[in-house]
């Protein structure tokens, strides 16, 4: 089994060169020709003065040429940034000045904000010459993905080939995934679930269907795409499966080529999975659980669900190679720590951060290298681990990470905001929405703030309603009264 | 107000997408540009149905209704008259 990520192409490549690698809204490409277009953009960054144990950022709508570049950079043995095309050019400067990338693969009609060298992929010729193969070894960084960090500064996880390989030689044995396998990539490349897409089709020499705009947003079309496309695995945030099961009538037989569905990033409502479960009566479910700091690092095989639908299911037991310890003041819930080879490098340019979450020996009985993950969990009677909640500002929303506090840094860069605090109110189809009270000064009204926020954040953390306030209200320490506002936001009037 | 200036004016306003009324054409591609969301779809049908009054079926809410605010109004003037 080769031990770097780009390997699996390689690999792919050499013995299933006709073969079907990634398939976007009719457009295909063979392992061959993915292959080709690797090797020619790989020369060009090569050309560009990419070098080993750089940074490139990718900054491109979903395609196949897309895949292909992230392939090329690790070629060239640098890291991956992968960014948000429809993040504000706030937050795009903010992520590029942290992670100082050598150069940004963008296309031509959508350059990323000043500041790297920019190669237009659309100019990349085809590869002449030796095609470029630097030595990479499975402790090089394969990518960076940003998180929204409490601070109101993104967060870059580092993660290794052999991090990334870890969970995918895992997650291709535990389901199975074989060459005749059409998986579905519906998670951007910014997020990690695309690992498992992108990656374990790789390694099977499979097809990766890319989900096309409209299949995110409407339900009907996402139903439409799977009978079309023949997918028969999927793999995305609970959201996206809620919505199939509350907004279509779906029935036994309606998907006849899924044959596994897995779902992580936040929790799946019991009532709305029972109902996908009933339309899916052969295919296998599965809850993947895992901080990006982590891949994947527990999962879950739904085999029944919990009769109540006020109890949801578990993040259930390590996966291959992991620990795991409930770090707590006895025997009960505590917070979850992770070790193991999925478990990533830290944060780039963090020493601090990184030191404060990834930790050695903390405690006695727990010796090497450990992730906190910050998730509040409980052992059940059987082993299982179930998720509880968290212990600080971090919310899910559509299985994106939110930190409260970076809306709320974004809120306070506008001059005219004195006080602020946003508050998540629960969702039944969206986890959460965002709802945040401002104290201002001056003519600021809602939709200032709204249109504010849409300029520094990316779009999944704008809050949906803006409340503008005279005063928030104090607990007796002096403290925001978080509590009071979420009951607020819960039945109060929000405006933008 | 016609339908479309209705719409427009809730997109600006409500969604998390939203940009300036002035920047929201009749044929601004509304799902390719992201302007409407998963989230926002919904919030966009519920606005047509409480406040333009008319009631869309979940077989109704596809791209092709959707695709831009030109063919939104189409559509709900359509259902209206209907």
């Amino acid at each position: 089994m080769p031990e770097v990520l780009h390997s699996l192409l390689e690999r792919a490549a050499r013995e299933r060169p006709g073969h079907p690698a990634v398939s976007d809204r009719g457009r295909v490409a063979t392992y061959a020709e993915l292959d080709a277009r690797a090797d020619a953009l790989a020369a060009a960054l090569v050309g560009a003065g990419v070098e080993h144990g750089d940074r490139v950022g990718v900054l491109l709508e979903k395609s196949i040429d897309a895949v292909a570049c992230l392939y090329a950079v690790m070629r060239t043995g640098a890291a991956y940034v992968p960014l948000d095309p429809h993040a504000p050019e706030h937050r795009l400067a903010q992520v590029l000045a942290d992670c100082d990338v050598r150069c940004v693969l963008a296309a031509a009609n959508a350059p990323p904000p000043a500041g790297p060298g920019v190669l237009d992929v659309g100019s990349v010729p085809p590869a002449s010459g030796a095609p470029v193969r630097a030595e990479v070894t499975p402790d090089d960084l394969a990518y960076i993905l940003y998180t929204s960090g409490s601070t109101g500064a993104p967060k870059g996880v580092m993660v290794s080939h052999a991090n990334a390989m870890a969970f995918v030689r895992w997650a291709g044995a535990a389901f199975g995934v074989t060459g005749e396998d059409r998986l579905s990539s519906h998670a951007p490349f910014h997020f990690d679930l695309s690992v498992f897409d992108l990656y374990a089709a790789a390694a099977a020499a499979a097809t990766v269907v890319l989900v096309p705009p409209e299949g995110s947003v409407f339900p009907a079309h996402l139903r439409r795409f799977v009978n079309q496309e023949g997918i028969t695995v999927w793999y995305s945030v609970p959201s996206v499966l809620t919505q199939l099961a509350a907004r279509t009538d779906l029935a036994p037989g309606d998907l006849p080529s899924l044959r596994a569905v897995l779902f992580a990033g936040e929790v799946f409502p019991t009532r709305w999975l029972r109902r996908l479960t009933a339309a899916l009566p052969d295919a296998r479910f599965a809850n993947l659980y895992g901080p990006t700091e982590t891949n994947v690092c527990t999962w879950y095989e739904v085999d029944r669900l919990p009769d109540d639908d006020g109890t949801t299911i578990p993040i259930g037991r390590p996966i291959t190679g992991t620990r795991v310890a409930v770090v707590g003041d006895g025997g009960g819930p505590g917070e979850l720590y992770v070790q193991g080879p999925t478990v990533g490098q830290g944060y780039w340019n963090d020493p601090a951060g990184t030191a404060s979450r990834f930790v050695t020996e903390p405690r006695p009985d727990l010796p090497g290298r450990w992730y906190r993950t910050g998730d509040l969990v409980e052992e059940t009677a059987d082993g299982c681990l179930r998720f509880l909640g968290r212990a600080d500002g971090q919310v899910k929303s559509r299985g994106y990470r939110i930190e409260l506090g970076d809306v709320e840094a974004a809120l306070y860069g506008h001059s005219g905001v004195v006080d602020c605090a946003v508050v998540a109110v629960p969702d039944e189809l969206f986890t959460a929405r965002l709802h945040a009270f401002a104290v201002v000064e001056g003519a600021v009204a809602e939709p200032d703030l709204a249109g504010f926020c849409a300029g520094r954040l990316p779009r999944y953390m704008v809050p949906q309603t803006f409340e503008i306030r005279s005063a928030l209200p104090r607990t007796a320490t002096g403290k925001v009264d978080r509590r009071a506002l979420e009951a607020a936001a819960l039945t109060g009037p929000g405006r933008r | 107000m016609t339908t479309a200036d209705a719409l427009r004016e809730f997109i600006s306003r409500d969604l998390p997408g939203g940009r300036p009324v002035a920047e929201l054409t009749d044929d601004l591609p509304l799902i390719d540009e992201r302007v409407v969301d998963s989230l926002g779809i919904f919030q966009l049908v519920s606005f047509i149905e409480s406040d333009l009054g008319v009631a869309i079926g979940d077989d109704e809410v596809v791209r092709e209704n959707f695709e831009t605010i030109g063919t939104l109004a189409a559509f709900v003037d359509a259902k209206r008259a209907s």
